[in-house]
């Protein structure tokens, strides 16, 4: 025994060194690249926040605070967190249901699975600009949308919620946001829907078969075994909805443009930050909004977790 | 389509439907019905598009599934008279995508290797680096990101192109998936090179890489996908025109310029921006769906 520990206590080392150099070797770019643009990022966000900022010669005067204390105090960023807040507030509990609703029906012994799973994730695939393009065509004021709902007679039901035949769905106050988030419910509930497949392939049959001979229905199924069961995929898609829907942009500056026009319709946090460094060219503005932005996905994070996240499945 | 060779059987339903109900088997056509329909739903806007790509202007607000005349204007238009005119725009996300497709699977497979096999101090301590980049929202990085690679001359001229590959050329979820895939993967094959004295790299490409294939597939195609479509940092990081990716060019044309209105070139280049994925997802449906259920796992 001796003799064969021998060997390996004085290779072990050398050995050792040579994985250990190997293994740096193996990660050394991407790991100079996320300390120098992603973690290290932050640090450099935190200090130009503080700092009066020119493009060209960096910090100019110390400016404290005084980045934080404007934005929170300008109405049209307050806009923004309400627009924001209100779409993630809509948005998620509307795209987690479709997505639900999808899985389970995919998720049945169906003929066609493979074709309906590929289908209901089909409007996921393109781009945001492509479809945000594609959605704003349809619902313009001479759109698809409009003439569909003249051509099937609805006309008097939407006059009585107050909108005209020719109703410009995204360039009207009213209903721009709402617009976005029928859209962005459409495109994403099928990413959602594979969130919860791959949930729900984690319950067994054993419950069911359980529940089968208590002579429990579909409808009992779901809400009394699927739905509680599926609580730690509610709260992965929920927590991945809140931070995706807080950093709502794309759709807003497509839709809106850089000001998220009609009159702050479509002014998100992130819109607001993008028009803070590319149309005021104020980085260091744009930087405080950037720290405040990660402070509130942050913080709704935590928030989620200490809501959902570790209590005990009921 | 591997349900489609197993027809329902009786025992199948009836997990649906109580034993004794009459209308069950009226309620599945139904909600057959309802499916299908709603599968079609998933695909009329880009049929749309297509076909208003083939309209005349007067055409194209008409609420007809025939394009009369059927024209090509609409796409001779977009390629020649757009400015920058769609082959560009389409070149340049082609080279953008193809070139961070590579760069993420090198670097990602290197590194992902090394999370999972090799031994080296202050491992777990990289690994939660690497974790912690994917809670970082891309926002809060724009001004450092852009005044980093401004500051060495990333944000101009042929260097627009650089900058926007260093800043997505690896991305943590690229890492996370082959590492996991890696963990995955038995150690016998691994030793087995190492007794016959493979040095870490030609293990790694002799011997993990061929086995990893369905996850390299996977990250290669989420990845392509990703950067096809992405807006965020090719928004902001490509300034000329002559630059831009498909993308930006349709927020161009429809924030600038008198093309917002003139649906039929604006359509013919969502279908060219949406084209390529859809071929792609035509053929490697697979990967689609399952690299993002495998992303999904991570949480």
């Amino acid at each position: 025994m001796t003799a064969a520990i021998q060997p390996r206590t004085r290779g072990a080392p050398t050995k050792g060194r040579a994985e250990a150099v190997a293994g740096y070797l193996f990660i050394a770019v991407p790991m100079v690249m996320f300390l120098v643009l992603n973690v290290g990022s932050i640090f450099y966000a935190l200090y130009i926040s503080l700092w009066k900022w020119n493009l060209r010669s960096g910090p100019v005067s110390f400016m404290g605070l005084d980045n934080y204390t404007k934005a929170i105090n300008d109405p049209v960023f307050q806009t923004a967190i309400k627009n924001s807040v209100y779409y993630a507030v809509v948005w998620v509990p509307l795209t987690m249901a479709i997505g639900l609703f999808l899985a389970v029906i995919v998720n049945q012994k169906i003929r066609g699975k493979t074709f309906f799973r590929a289908a209901f994730y089909f409007p996921a695939i393109a781009s945001s600009a492509a479809i945000t393009t594609l959605w704003i065509f349809i619902m313009a004021p001479d759109g698809i949308f409009n003439q569909l709902r003249g051509g099937f007679g609805l006309n008097p039901l939407f006059s009585l919620l107050g909108f005209t035949p020719a109703q410009n769905w995204i360039g009207d106050q009213a209903t721009a946001l709402n617009s976005i988030i029928i859209l962005n419910a459409w495109t994403t509930s099928g990413t959602f829907m594979l969130f919860y497949l791959a949930s729900l392939q984690s319950i067994s049959h054993e419950v069911y078969e359980a529940a089968a001979v208590d002579g429990a229905n579909a409808w009992q199924n779901f809400w009394r075994i699927t739905f509680p069961l599926l609580r730690p995929g509610h709260y992965f898609v929920a927590t991945v909805a809140v931070i995706g829907a807080l950093q709502l942009f794309d759709q807003a500056l497509i839709g809106g443009g850089v000001n998220g026009d009609p009159n702050n319709a479509l002014m998100t946090m992130v819109l607001y930050l993008y028009n803070a460094a590319f149309k005021q060219f104020n980085f260091s503005f744009a930087a405080a909004i950037g720290i405040i932005l990660f402070v509130v996905i942050f913080t709704a994070t935590l928030v989620q977790r200490r809501l959902f996240g570790t209590a005990p499945a009921w | 389509m591997t349900s489609t060779a197993q027809p329902i059987r009786a025992d199948a339903a009836i997990t649906v439907a109580p034993v004794g109900d009459h209308g069950w088997r009226w309620r599945l056509r139904l909600a057959y019905v309802l499916l299908i329909g709603y599968a079609i739903l998933m695909f009329v806007p880009f049929a749309w598009s297509l076909i208003t790509s083939f309209k005349t202007l007067p055409d194209s607000v008409r609420m007809t599934v025939v394009p009369d005349p059927f024209t090509l204007q609409g796409w001779d238009y977009a390629i020649t008279k757009l400015t920058p005119p769609m082959p560009v725009l389409f070149l340049n996300s082609a080279i953008i995508a193809g070139i961070v497709t590579v760069t993420n699977l090198v670097l990602g497979s290197l590194a992902g290797y090394a999370f999972a096999r090799l031994r080296f101090p202050g491992r777990e301590l990289l690994f939660l680096v690497v974790l912690a980049t994917l809670m970082i929202p891309d926002q809060l990085r724009l001004v450092p990101v852009y005044l980093i690679l401004n500051g060495i001359g990333l944000t101009r001229g042929l260097g627009q192109y650089v900058g926007v590959i260093l800043v997505i050329a690896i991305s943590g979820t690229s890492i996370f998936l082959l590492r996991q895939y890696f963990l995955s993967i038995p150690k016998d094959l691994e030793e087995a090179a190492r007794i016959d004295g493979a040095g870490f790299f030609t293990t790694f490409v002799r011997v993990m890489l061929p086995l990893a294939t369905p996850a390299l597939s996977a990250v290669a195609i989420l990845t392509f996908q990703g950067t096809w479509n992405g807006f965020f940092w090719p928004l902001i990081l490509l300034q000329d025109q002559s630059h831009y990716t498909l993308p930006i060019g349709l927020l161009f044309f429809r924030t600038a310029g008198g093309f917002a209105t003139n649906y039929p070139p604006l359509m013919a280049t969502v279908v060219m921006a949406t084209l390529p994925i859809l071929v792609l997802y035509l053929f490697f449906q697979r990967y689609f769906v399952e690299g993002i259920a495998a992303s999904g796992v991570k949480g």
